[in-house]
């Protein structure tokens, strides 16, 4: 294991060194600086409870985020992104890293960066989706009952400190090849985990401290096929793969499958991801189901969505998603979920166009959980969005 | 308290929407000289995939050189579906787009227009072969708003 590590690293750094050395060989021009920002409001509503006491843990209410984007070009072949958020968690470095590229089939990025996963994390700004809130298989603050699912599968943004390797290449002139591998930190938790620790995974005290110093390693590859002048087909397919607690003795496997389809004014997406989490089963009494000799140390979370977007007019676009999630696998004594548990969500809404940059969202969701809540008996939620949401 | 805050945050909506009847997101292609507007629907519909069209619109970018870097590293990213034809036509309409706030903001500060060909020494994809010259805009060809 650790003559591969090391073979890794060395591998990575002559790469390194070879794409720096043909990067600095071109000469710079003048460096291109580009600032760009986005912010969204958002009024989150769930008429079906009295109280947000009913959902403790939910952003019932007003919620902002925003968030500002530094792209310096030093060069053709150098670039540098910085990205600074603030949401949910308070201030996030969600990019910080260099671009170095030997061509477009090759390119060497460092530093802070989401790595490439799925079809919904190059739009996962606000400003850049229609709706108020994310598909749930990404989904992290907005979702109801969010803690007793432990957010959703792959909450997104997941800004990781590493190295991915990229690049893009047009095969004959309507088809499109882009790929990703890369070696980033991965998610973290405390020991004897029970499932990934999201909070613990983004927090500022340990950015640049690994938790168990393996990395997790990862890529994706996607296919677009240019149909005509204003339509066009990309499939995808994404994994991810790693341990996350400090002993290195529970891993997760994260896999994703996407296609979206973009005809004329009207755009057709599907994702599904599915993440495998090895749980520790050291102390049973943790756990509300006996636990089973074979297969009862791991969890199943599958989540998938199917989304249709139509501009009616050059200011108007109207959305319709079904998204969810199930979870299979045993759950913490306390826990509100089942052995099997799913979630269903049905969501209609708008976007308009006030002004360039400027949108106004509306989306009203209808919500089905598989168990009742603790507190209300019930098992079907309505809630409505109201977000201002605006880019330079 | 709570059904009035969003009665009267749906208020706001409306009133908002009438409004999004005059102002929209993207440009009045028929306002664009002929030989624009397919340059112009190439731009708005490879652009519009990952991000609002205001993206580009409102970078206030007027150097013609960061333009090709910009649009570079667009083209570069995962299922853009850019090809470098594609990208031929994105940089003839934002060269134009240049021209035109170049023109607004020589007219603010009270000089002279600056002609759309004098920022463009730069190549798109291969440096052998000269871009073409955008065409000069008319007073009214890119609504003003960009600025």
């Amino acid at each position: 294991m650790r003559s591969a590590r090391f073979f890794l690293v060395a591998l990575a750094t002559f790469l390194f060194a070879l794409a720096a050395l043909i990067a600095l060989a071109t000469p710079a021009s003048a460096i291109e600086r580009n600032f760009a920002g986005s912010a969204q409001l958002d009024y989150h509503f769930v008429p079906t409870v009295r109280s947000a006491k009913a959902f403790p843990s939910t952003f019932d209410g007003f919620t902002m985020e925003f968030a500002g984007k530094l792209a310096v070009d030093f060069s053709e072949r150098v670039s540098a992104n910085m990205k600074v958020c603030y949401g949910c968690h308070g201030f996030e470095a969600d990019m910080m890293y260099f671009d170095i590229r030997v061509a477009d089939e090759l390119n060497f990025r460092i530093g802070r960066f989401s790595p490439s996963f799925g079809a919904f994390n190059l739009r996962h700004d606000p400003a850049n989706h229609r709706l108020s809130d994310k598909p749930l298989p990404y989904d992290m603050g907005r979702m109801l009952r969010m803690r007793q699912w432990n957010m959703s599968v792959l909450p997104s943004p997941f800004p990781d400190n590493g190295l991915e390797i990229d690049g893009t290449k047009w095969l004959g002139p309507s088809v499109q090849l882009d790929y990703a591998a890369y070696a980033v930190t991965g998610f973290k938790s405390d020991v004897r985990p029970l499932d990934i620790d999201f909070k613990l995974s983004r927090s500022p005290q340990a950015y640049y401290v690994d938790d168990n110093a393996r990395p997790t390693f990862g890529g994706r590859m996607a296919l677009t096929f240019k149909l005509g002048e204003a339509s066009d087909l990309t499939l995808g397919a994404s994994g991810m793969y790693g341990t996350y607690d400090p002993n290195n003795d529970q891993s997760y496997l994260i896999v994703g499958a996407d296609a979206t389809l973009r005809v004329d004014k009207t755009t057709i997406r599907a994702e599904y991801l599915g993440r495998r989490t090895e749980l520790s089963t050291a102390d049973r009494t943790l756990f509300k189901y006996v636990v089973a000799d074979e297969r009862g140390d791991f969890t199943m979370k599958h989540g998938a969505y199917f989304e249709v977007e139509h501009g009616l007019t050059s200011e108007l676009d109207l959305i319709g998603r079904v998204d969810g999630m199930y979870r299979v696998g045993n759950v913490e004594a306390a826990s509100e979920l089942s052995r099997r548990s799913s979630v269903f969500r049905y969501t209609l809404g708008t976007a308009y166009a006030i002004e360039r940059g400027l949108r106004i969202k509306f989306s009203t969701e209808l919500w089905e959980f598989s168990d009742r809540d603790a507190l209300t008996g019930r098992k079907l939620e309505l809630s409505m969005h109201t977000a201002l949401a605006g880019s330079f | 308290m709570r059904l009035r805050l969003l009665a009267a945050l749906f208020g706001a909506a409306l009133v908002s929407t009438a409004i999004a009847c005059e102002h929209g997101e993207a440009l009045d292609a028929s306002k664009m000289p002929e030989n624009v507007r397919a340059d112009y629907e190439v731009f708005a519909h490879k652009c519009s995939k990952c991000h609002s069209l205001a993206r580009p619109l409102t970078a206030n970018i007027t150097d013609d050189e960061q333009w090709v870097l910009y649009v570079n590293r667009m083209r570069r990213q995962p299922g853009s579906g850019i090809s470098p034809q594609d990208q031929e036509a994105i940089l003839r309409f934002l060269r134009y787009y240049a021209a035109d706030l170049r023109r607004i903001q020589a007219e603010k500060n009270g000089g002279a227009p600056v002609p759309a060909h004098q920022n463009q020494s730069v190549p798109v994809l291969t440096p052998a072969t000269p871009a073409p010259p955008a065409p000069a805009p008319p007073a009214s060809a890119v609504d003003g708003g960009a600025t």
